[in-house]
């Protein structure tokens, strides 16, 4: 497996960074939820509304744990790792417009504008030409056909 | 080969020497021939605007001189050939004709099967939106004017019957010079275009001119001539693209002749065998390609975000077609299975039946998109209007530009010293110039604090500013022409020591066949290509028949499924989950800017406020 060469290691480890930073505040941020709902008071019938917006948080468990491997593949000069990290950022994404859509919690917002500006950042031409140099498009001439 | 015009017999040789040889593919049916036997067996006709074709002259009574002879012709009127004419067979045998006709034809359709397999499908190579585009085509050609279902089949008959009576296999040659040139041209005439019919191409139609150029240099001393280009047409490619120097490796030679790989039932020549992606460009409507194009410009360049490789240039949608040009089947010329028959020659002047007839040389089915209607001859456009190919053989392949050997050094030479006059003259029109401005420096510097000269004053300091830019432009295009011209003193010792440029210099996207890894593409792919448009496009009506309660979830369901399988096919994840998550990050943005719009007014002002603030507390420290 072909790895980025060391001129390009400072992007992949910011992104590393940038991902456990996105972890460690949907832990942050899921823990806080739970901590406000008193859960031996819950009605399971009629659940309050805090209650359902700290419960659905779950949802966003599959993405935060590819987030994080994607984020130790990055630090471990991973190309795959893009793919995976893109893969966690676009499921958060649609969490969150699920979400919205739905019950429309406050703690969606950050999440939604963290994991745009993190889409944002994985498919600059900066970042992209670092994990997946430009392959050499042998596309025919157009022309027409007669 | 000294003459302006070389006699019919110089020609003939110098063709002979370096005719073609031509590989075709297995299958194939039709062959190079002769327009003499062809045109006998053509019926020809005319259509005038708004009315019904009228044949003119039947089959069996028309000549190459009588064609030249265009009656009935008016404006708007189309001239036009049938090869396969039904109104040709007497009433009373058509009944045992059509079935000996038709059993003939289910025979040769048989044996064209059996001979050719087309192997990895052209939809597996394409995307899925080129494979619903294609779909679509398809289903136009039943509104669209077409070449009918049987004709390949008649053409094949006819074909045969005039091969049974004398077999051959003739090109017409025209001898050109141009532009210090001598241009060699094989002008390849197949009675029939199965393409479509015959291998899953574009379209069918009877008649196709094809056409090879050699480029020979000739020796001014000797008259000795030397190939130094040629150029194989392929569909409707012109320029640099479509020429190779003869010592290009890709140039398969046996002796002195080219080796050509014709595309089956295409008939577009290739230079290599393979199997070649030809991909029809389907434009966007001009507002909307414009729109597309600056939003495009606007995530690239603004955003500095990843677009793909499409640089913009060609269309968004592709109808893939594939050019089958494997060269295992019957070769045509020196040390081939057949040798060509002496050429029918086309010398200046042209003769009547290439000059006089401007109409078509098979049936015009009258397809907007033109591809079913058969081609005009030689000379000539569709439109009657002179082909580039015959008036300017040498810039339809971009040759326009390069100099024969013998004069390239000479051209580099007028060239330098062109540029040495000019840059002469540039330098001394800056001298003169740079003394003009250095007195009204002067002048201004003396005239100025003199409250009274203020108006002379600001005249002569605009005229500064002036001069001084005009110094400015000038200076600049003496340094280019100073490079330019260095490039071509060092350009003119390479061609001295008897260098020469890289023979693919000029190429900038050569047509190449489909690779190895291009063609290895599962069964299940392939599969999976032929049947996932309509599959999908049943799920669609099974979704809004029996699940329409979840239908907009059910069809983004259905829809990102297929899109998924598509892009593992394909291995084209990348590009998916990309462009899925900009699509999501798109409707994100929208939903936060929607929720906190004045929010984010206030906070937009907030820190440019602080920025000012933070600027001008910095400018006080200092």
């Amino acid at each position: 497996m072909v790895e980025p060469d060391k001129t390009s290691y400072r992007p992949v480890r910011a992104i590393g960074l940038l991902l456990i930073l996105e972890v460690i505040g949907l832990a942050g941020l899921g823990i806080y939820q739970f901590s406000q709902v008193d859960w031996r008071q819950i009605d399971i019938d009629e659940p309050s509304q805090q209650a359902i917006e700290a419960a659905s948080f779950v949802f966003f468990a599959p993405p935060a744990v590819l987030t994080l491997l994607s984020a130790l593949s990055f630090l471990l000069l991973r190309r795959r790792g893009w793919l995976l990290a893109a893969i966690a950022q676009g499921l958060s994404v649609a969490v969150c417009l699920w979400l919205y859509s739905e019950f429309q919690p406050g703690y969606v917002y950050p999440v939604m504008a963290y994991c745009v500006l993190m889409i944002l950042y994985l498919n600059s031409q900066d970042v992209r030409m670092v994990f997946h140099p430009r392959r050499n498009a042998a596309k025919q001439s157009p022309g027409g056909v007669v | 080969m000294k003459a302006e015009r070389p006699d019919a017999e110089a020609a003939a040789a110098l063709l002979r020497r370096f005719e073609p040889v031509i590989r075709s593919t297995k299958g194939d049916k039709f062959y190079p021939m002769d327009v003499e036997p062809y045109v006998r067996a053509c019926s020809l006709w005319v259509q005038r605007p708004g009315e019904e074709a009228v044949r003119v002259v039947p089959s069996g009574k028309l000549s190459l001189e009588g064609l030249a002879q265009q009656p009935l012709d008016e404006a708007g009127a189309v001239h036009f050939l049938k090869f396969t004419d039904p109104q040709d067979a007497k009433p009373a045998s058509r009944l045992a004709r059509l079935n000996v006709f038709r059993r003939r034809a289910a025979r040769g359709l048989k044996e064209s099967r059996r001979a050719f397999r087309a192997g990895t499908g052209r939809l597996a190579r394409v995307g899925y939106i080129s494979r619903f585009v294609d779909a679509l085509y398809s289903i136009t050609l039943l509104a669209r004017g077409r070449v009918p279902g049987e004709s390949a089949a008649a053409a094949s008959v006819a074909y045969e019957r005039i091969m049974a009576e004398h077999e051959h296999y003739r090109y017409h040659g025209r001898v050109v010079r141009q532009d210090g040139w001598v241009v060699l041209q094989y002008w390849l005439f197949y009675p029939f275009n199965d393409w479509r019919s015959g291998f899953f191409g574009a379209n069918d139609h009877e008649a196709d001119w094809e056409k090879i150029f050699v480029y020979l240099s000739e020796s001014e001393a000797t008259g000795e001539v030397r190939p130094e280009w040629v150029a194989y047409a392929a569909h409707n490619y012109t320029g640099d693209n479509l020429r190779r120097r003869w010592d290009d490796p890709e140039v398969e030679k046996v002796g002195e002749h080219p080796v050509i790989y014709v595309g089956a039932g295409s008939h577009a020549s290739y230079y290599a065998p393979g199997e070649y992606l030809t991909e029809l460009d389907l434009p966007l409507p001009r507002p909307l390609a414009r729109t597309a194009g600056a939003l495009r410009g606007f995530w690239r360049e603004k955003l500095g975000q990843y677009a793909g490789d499409l640089d913009g240039s060609s269309g968004y949608f592709h109808i893939p077609f594939v050019d089958y040009a494997r060269g295992d089947g019957r070769t045509v010329g020196p040390g081939g299975d057949r040798e060509w028959d002496p050429p029918r020659l086309m010398l200046d002047p042209p003769p009547d039946w290439v000059s006089g007839y401007r109409g078509m040389w098979g049936l015009y089915a009258r397809d907007p998109f033109e591809g079913e209607d058969a081609p005009a001859g030689p000379m000539y456009n569709r439109d009657k209007s002179v082909g580039r190919p015959w008036y300017d053989p040498v810039g339809w392949a971009g040759l326009d530009k390069v100099p024969p050997p013998d004069e390239a050094l000479e051209t580099v030479l007028q060239g330098h010293a062109d540029i040495t006059a000019r840059c002469d003259a540039l330098r001394a029109a800056i001298d003169d110039k740079s003394r003009q401005l250095k007195k009204l420096g002067v002048e201004v510097a003396a005239m100025r604090e003199r409250s009274h000269l203020d108006a002379p004053y600001e005249e002569r300091t605009r005229r500064v500013a002036e001069l001084s830019r005009e110094i400015d432009q000038l200076r600049a295009r003496l340094a280019t022409d100073e490079a330019v011209s260095e490039s071509l003193e060092e350009y003119a010792g390479r061609l001295r020591a008897g260098e020469r440029d890289p023979a693919r210099a000029h190429i900038l996207r050569a047509h190449q066949p489909a690779s190895e890894a291009e063609l290895r593409v599962s069964r299940v792919a392939e599969a999976w290509a032929a049947v996932s448009v309509s599959l999908m496009l049943i799920s669609f009506v099974g979704i809004a028949m029996f699940e329409r309660e979840h239908l907009i979830s059910m069809l983004v369901f259905s829809i990102a499924l297929f899109a998924f399988v598509e892009a593992g096919f394909r291995g084209r994840l990348v590009n998916l989950v990309s462009s899925a998550n900009i699509g999501l990050a798109v409707v994100a943005t929208l939903v936060i800017i929607y929720e906190f719009f004045w929010q984010m007014v206030v906070a937009a002002v907030l820190i440019v406020g602080l920025y000012v603030l933070w600027d001008n507390l910095r400018e006080l420290r200092r």
